[in-house]
């Protein structure tokens, strides 16, 4: 608040009126030509021909470019995009003995990269967060507040490295390709996603049709997330409504024969290193396998299930379907229409039920398709199994 | 990259190139000094290789040998015929034009023998002598019984025009700053008193040149000063519209300024300068209390200080003004007792004294006294009050000393909270108001400013320049302000915020933010704009204690008797104009304060001066909606 306090206006009080408005002009003097205010004057007076507002606009324009000089300081070697992500409270208070269940992505600040994070992009947000969150930084910053810690009784500077080891952590196992991997396969963004997935229950119970847009919208993106676990790369995407037949064909049958590298071994429970009972080690190890295998046939199972629905619901498999039918009939017209040109319209009604029936049986094929796939996805599942427990067999033995 | 540089390498880093490379040198006649700018951006003293902070001008003839500064100095002792001293204000003057006292204790200044009209001094040196034989084309000296020639070095006379000596002792100054900075220096900015003629301030820059210093301005000394107490570093609490008095003690001069500070532009008002006043008259009376001593303690009659030394007694003097250099640093610096002590002062005997705080102070009084009278003086001619100054910065190593502060203060009559470096706490230990060095390190600081305007500003850097003509302003001539009007009855006739001082310089604009009063039932609210005329009134009061008759009135002052008491006044000359206005967001105030249930609103009120005089006042309410009342004064 300002410190200067006026009384107030008396009620009686009116302007008084101007009896010579006389201002005593100004005299002239000499500056002593010295210090940042005598070049403002200078400018002022020189450039800015005494206006106030001008000499405001160049300070303004000044202050930014000295701004932009600075900013481009700061960044002045290429980051490669990992920027500068805001930490918030929740991030900073993470206890480094929790670190499985951590977000090492939004620990070196990469959220918005995740697993497209390449390894230089991590090297550079970690030093970045290293540098900014080093015990060594942290003690002297905090240093004057270590009176106050002392008269409140609580140590404030236990907790100081906390962070640091949650970084330190992340690096380690985002900078370690089988551990990232590990990781980046029950990425805590991805099992959310995950749960969001349309299952086929919403749509057979409702019988509700989805529009073409909507269709592409629910699943252009779940593709584009599950194309990351893919070992062959580049993986078709599931493309627009105007795909070619080759396009959409091509696409249903890679994720069809979708092979992933997705694997479970992060939400392994730990094994208990001090134990001496090499038998409770042997069981949980078990456990776990069994775990991991459940796990990935689940996994496998579930996209089957994705690229199933996908399928059903695919406005394109129609279009290209009524497309084959039109030819074919095109065709059949033409064999038929030299024949006959009065009796079309019975024709077509044959025709119709014959599509139907058409319809029909390419349908069955298609359930057919599926079942047998299923069932190859099944047999897959058992192999994987049994290999397992060879694996395992042999591993006891 | 980690293997290339794992030994360092050998450029500078980048810290240290960010740096401005340039020197500011303040170049008194006694003492020197050069401030640079240190790895943490603040402008600093360095010290030369002799770590001297304070660098004697001196110039000193040795055999083949040249001292420059405090090894100089000491030559004086023993070899005063070669030593130069105080060549800076023979700069630029003629032969004839320079008081000749016949000075025994330095080199003489003699007419230049070629050049007429041009004083020169005269010293002794050995030239190296001639290589000794002359090289034979055959490669070995004929075979000859003439004695092989001697390579002694030949006594010699050297001339020595002052621009040359300038130029000698400017370059080593430059070195000993080269050598700090590790770089070339870009520029420099020196100092030159006030009473400097243009023929002097060109025989200066001659030289600065010839030494192969870029002089990017010479500064006048208080503007020096003021570059280092307009700077925010200074003191954060101080008013940026003060009035400033220098006090420029140096050893052989005392130079006032009163100056006017503008929020950062600095005017003289006043200045005054003298030669009889300085810090060489307390080395004199400083010497003879010593030498006094010496005489009753040894029964050796030693007389200093007089117009026909014997040379036994020169010698002697010589070495105590070496020594009593320590000796008043030494008081300036801490309240005990200092000692003073040569070695074999005469025929062999050694001396020791002390002298304490009282004794010093008691002893150089005189000078002390006809530095507060100077400065009273100063005060007269520019009609200006002791009251109206708000800050005193000394300057020059005399000033040091905290009696002199003491004694200005009080003989002065100065406010007894006035604000010197003293009563700031900044001049022990190299503070900022450190008197030695604040001239160099204003210096630096223009010098800084000057580098760093870009080659599109060039007209800028122009005006910086001798003979500039932009230095020439306008200002106004009255204090410019708004009274809001009360039925407190008080001379102002309400409350009175002045927003313009007298002396500022136009165009300017300056804001100001407060609250004002409203009350309940109408939110109206006035102000007048006023041109008045500030003045001290001196009141006598009985020296019982009683409540002083004038409640509103804050700055009132006693003096040291308890009878009189110096207000502040304002005297209200010509009404400009006024505004009225509804406040739109007024607020009642609320909580347990004393004020709690009046109702007010924050305002800002910003003024514009113009360059041709025209006012315009505008008090705005703070905040969206807020309502505004203007005045606009056309010029006159």
């Amino acid at each position: 608040m300002a410190s200067i306090q006026t009384n107030v206006l008396p009620k009686s009080y009116t302007i008084p009126s101007l009896t010579q408005a006389s201002i005593a002009g100004p005299s002239t003097r000499r500056l002593l030509p010295v210090g940042p205010a005598y070049i403002s004057h200078l400018r002022l007076t020189i450039h800015h021909d005494h206006d106030f507002d001008a000499h405001d606009a160049h300070l303004e324009k000044q202050r930014q470019k000295l701004e932009e000089l600075q900013n481009s300081a700061a960044n002045g070697d290429d980051d490669l995009g990992v920027g500068d992500e805001p930490e918030s409270e929740e991030l900073l208070a993470l206890d480094p003995k929790e670190w499985k269940k951590h977000d090492y992505y939004a620990v070196l600040g990469l959220s918005h990269l995740r697993y497209k994070a390449n390894a230089e992009q991590i090297k550079i947000a970690h030093r970045k967060k290293v540098l900014k969150h080093h015990p060594d930084k942290k003690v002297s910053s905090t240093a004057p507040q270590s009176t106050s810690s002392l008269l409140t009784g609580v140590n404030l500077n236990t907790n100081d490295d906390a962070f640091f080891k949650c970084i330190a952590k992340a690096h380690e196992v985002l900078t370690h390709p089988e551990k990232r991997s590990q990781y980046d396969s029950v990425d805590h963004e991805l099992m959310d996603s995950q749960e969001d997935d349309p299952i086929p229950s919403t749509f057979s119970k409702t019988k509700k049709s989805l529009s073409d847009e909507e269709f592409f919208k629910t699943f252009t993106h779940i593709f584009e997330r599950e194309s990351r676990f893919s070992k062959k790369q580049p993986v078709p995407m599931l493309g627009d409504i105007d795909a070619s037949k080759e396009h959409v064909e091509g696409f249903y049958d890679f994720w069809y024969n979708f092979d992933s590298w997705r694997s479970f071994e992060w939400l392994d429970k730990e094994i208990n290193e001090g134990s001496d009972n090499r038998d409770d080690k042997r069981y949980t190890e078990k456990k776990n396998k069994s775990e991991r295998a459940r796990r990935k046939k689940e996994d496998i199972a579930r996209l089957r299930q994705l690229v199933d629905l996908t399928l059903s619901l695919d406005p394109r498999i129609k279009r290209i379907k009524q497309q084959e039918k039109k030819t074919r009939e095109a065709k059949k017209a033409a064999k038929s229409a030299p024949a006959s040109g009065t009796v079309t319209p019975q024709k077509s009604k044959a025709q119709e039920e014959e599509e139907k029936k058409k319809k029909e049986e390419e349908e069955k094929a298609a359930k057919a398709d599926a079942k047998k796939a299923k069932a190859a996805a099944a047999n897959a599942a058992k192999k994987a199994r049994r290999a397992a427990r060879v694996a395992e067999e042999g591993d006891v033995a | 990259m980690a293997s290339n540089t794992q030994n360092g390498s050998a450029d500078p880093s980048e810290e240290i190139s960010n740096l401005p490379a340039v020197v500011g040198i303040n170049f008194g006649n006694s003492f020197a000094s050069i401030a640079v700018f240190t790895k943490d951006g603040q402008a600093e003293c360095i010290a030369n290789e002799d770590g001297e902070r304070q660098i004697a001008c001196a110039l000193s003839f040795f055999g083949e040998e040249m001292y420059i500064g405090s090894p100089a100095k000491a030559q004086l002792v023993k070899n005063s015929k070669n030593t130069i001293v105080g060549f800076r204000n023979l700069l630029g003057k003629k032969f004839s034009e320079i008081t000749h006292s016949q000075s025994t204790t330095s080199a003489p200044v003699i007419q230049h023998p070629d050049i007429p009209d041009e004083p020169a001094y005269k010293v002794e040196i050995l030239q190296p002598a001639p290589a000794p034989l002359p090289k034979s084309t055959t490669g070995t000296p004929a075979a000859s019984s003439a004695p092989t020639p001697r390579s002694e070095p030949i006594p010699a006379e050297r001339i020595l025009p002052v621009s040359e000596v300038t130029t000698i002792f400017l370059k080593s100054l430059l070195q000993s700053a080269e050598d700090f900075l590790g770089k070339r220096v870009q520029g420099a900015v020196i100092t030159i008193p006030s009473i400097f003629t243009d023929a002097q301030k060109d025989a200066l820059e001659r030289a600065a040149a010839d030494a192969g210093i870029t002089v990017y301005q010479l500064l006048e000394e208080p503007a020096a000063v003021a570059a280092v107490t307009t700077a925010e570093a200074w003191n954060s609490t101080l008013p940026t519209d003060r009035t400033q008095l220098i006090v420029d003690v140096g050893s052989s001069s005392l130079s006032l300024s009163l100056l006017a500070l503008r929020e950062g532009l600095a005017q003289v008002l006043a200045s005054s300068s003298s030669t009889t006043t300085g810090g060489d008259a307390i080395d004199s009376k400083l010497i003879t209390f010593f030498a006094n001593e010496f005489a009753k303690k040894t029964k050796t009659p030693l007389t200093v200080c007089s117009e026909k030394p014997s040379t036994a007694d020169a010698r002697a003097e010589a070495r105590l003004r070496l020594a009593i250099e320590h000796t008043k640093r030494t008081i300036s610096a801490s309240p005990g007792a200092a000692t003073c002590s040569v070695e074999s002062l005469k025929d062999g005997v050694d001396f020791t004294g002390t002298i304490n705080r009282l004794r010093f102070d008691m002893l150089v009084r005189p000078i002390y006294d006809s530095v507060a009278r100077s400065v009273i003086d100063l005060l007269a001619t520019a009609n200006v009050d002791a009251h109206q100054v708000d800050e005193i910065v000394y300057v020059g190593g005399t000033t040091c000393l905290s009696g002199l502060d003491e004694h200005v203060g009080l003989t002065g009559g100065f406010n007894e909270d006035i604000n010197t470096p003293f009563s700031m706490g900044t001049v022990i230990g190299g503070g900022i108001g450190d008197p030695t060095t604040v001239l160099a390190r204003g210096c630096a600081l223009q010098a800084a400013l000057i580098a760093s305007l870009t080659d599109e500003e060039e007209e800028l850097r122009k005006a910086f320049e001798r003979g500039s003509e932009l230095t020439e302003v306008k200002t106004t001539s009255k204090t410019l302000g708004i009274v809001f009007p009360d039925d407190s009855g008080n001379e102002t006739g309400g409350t009175w915020i002045p927003l313009v001082l007298a002396g500022t310089t136009l165009p300017a604009r300056r804001t100001a933010t407060f609250d004002i009063g409203l009350s309940e039932e109408s939110k109206r609210f006035a102000f007048e704009l006023w041109e008045v005329s500030e003045g001290i009134r001196v009141e006598k009061i009985k020296p019982v204690q009683e409540e002083t008759p004038n409640a509103e009135d804050e700055d009132e002052e006693e003096e040291e008797e308890d009878i009189e008491v110096k207000h502040k006044t304002i005297t209200k000359d010509s009404f400009l104009g006024a505004a009225e206005a509804e406040a739109a967001l007024g607020i009642k105030v609320k909580g347990p304060s004393k004020d709690a249930g009046k109702w007010t609103t924050t305002v800002e009120a910003t003024i514009i001066v113009a360059a041709s005089g025209a006012v315009d006042v505008s008090v705005k309410e703070i905040g969206k909606d807020g309502v505004v009342a203007t005045v606009k004064v056309s010029a006159p």
